[in-house]
């Protein structure tokens, strides 16, 4: 086995560059900077992006409520009907006569479907203040309303996407 | 939780360090401005987190870290630092203090040295790492570590002209 020690002590002489004024002034100013600041890009906040999407969903219920509000859900006061047998009438009305009282002109609810097209894992974060991770879940999905007036045959369809973020605490084993 | 250490102490154990982490850190990124974020990096993580001193090879594990991401983050950097490691690795800024012709010599025999075996030199000479540490550091086993060593001062006493 060859003895390296001569070697080593050569090498040990050899002496790094010393290092720079500046360098030595910058590691003090990061030291003192706080460290949320050195945050990567890449980490997004959980208060922030919570905030975003609570405005965004915010917006999308209040027009969603806007829209219900404006259709009138309620059959009109008059054609209040309680299932019975009906008496036969006196007097044979023209058939599309009957019907047309009987379907309410106006916009009825006829659907409301919800269709996630596309969730996806975002991995692991940090909250702020938290040493448990948590699991980020984006679901991407497109909402859809119709409503529908029986009596002419016009039909309202709205449809908007929307997206959601779940946080979901993982608990180590 | 607080941080327990003193500026000074910081301070003590950067001017101690520093010199051995640049250099370290100059063994992928031939920028000495590029080593310096990186150790500034590394090191300012390393101490806010409270990690203790004695863990060296946590520390340069980070500052091996943050230098691969670095380099992966811009590829042009990579191919140029490639570029730059592959010539004669004449670096405008000299990574050693040199006295005299033969640390002249010693220096550039250095140079000429495998990476791999490179860095667990620069780790164990002027870092003062233990094979553990230099593993822990580089991702490789113990003795992984104690065999690049012997290879590179047995290729650098083959380099060296005989005195």
């Amino acid at each position: 086995m060859n003895d390296f020690s001569d070697l080593e002590s050569q090498l040990k002489s050899l002496r790094p560059a010393p290092l720079r004024e500046n360098f030595v002034a910058r590691i003090e100013k990061a030291m003192i900077a706080p460290e949320a600041d050195k945050d990567p890009e890449n980490v997004i906040r959980p208060v922030q992006f919570q905030r975003r999407w609570i405005a965004g969903l915010s917006l999308a219920a209040a027009a969603a409520v806007l829209l219900l509000i404006r259709v009138n859900f309620k059959t009109p006061a008059g054609d209040k009907r309680v299932a019975s047998v009906s008496p036969v009438p006196t007097i044979a009305a023209p058939l599309e006569t009957t019907q047309r009282q009987a379907i309410p002109n106006t916009l009825i609810p006829s659907g409301a479907t919800q269709v996630v097209y596309h969730k996806r894992d975002e991995g692991l974060l940090f909250a702020q203040n938290s040493d448990q991770p948590m699991r980020r879940m984006r679901s991407i999905t497109r909402e859809t309303l119709q409503w529908r007036n029986p009596s002419t045959g016009a039909s309202l369809r709205v449809s908007y996407p929307s997206e959601q973020i779940e946080l979901i605490p993982v608990s180590g084993q | 939780m607080d941080n327990v250490v003193t500026h000074e102490d910081w301070k003590v154990c950067f001017s101690e360090l520093g010199p051995g982490l640049v250099l370290f850190a100059r063994q992928w990124v031939h920028s000495l401005a590029d080593a310096e974020d990186i150790v500034q990096e590394a090191f300012v993580r390393f101490w806010k987190r409270n990690h203790s001193i004695e863990s060296k090879g946590l520390l340069y594990a980070m500052v091996r870290t943050i230098a691969l991401d670095v380099i992966r983050r811009d590829s042009r950097r990579a191919r140029r630092e490639a570029a730059a490691m592959s010539e004669t690795e004449q670096s405008a800024q000299p990574q050693f203090q040199i006295e005299d012709e033969s640390q002249q010599a010693l220096a550039a025999a250095l140079e000429l040295l495998p990476k791999d075996q490179r860095q667990v030199l620069v780790m164990k000479i002027w870092n003062e790492l233990t094979f553990a540490e230099i593993g822990q550091a580089l991702g490789v086993s113990q003795n992984t570590a104690a065999s690049r060593y012997r290879y590179g001062l047995a290729a650098l006493r083959k380099t060296l002209p005989p005195q």
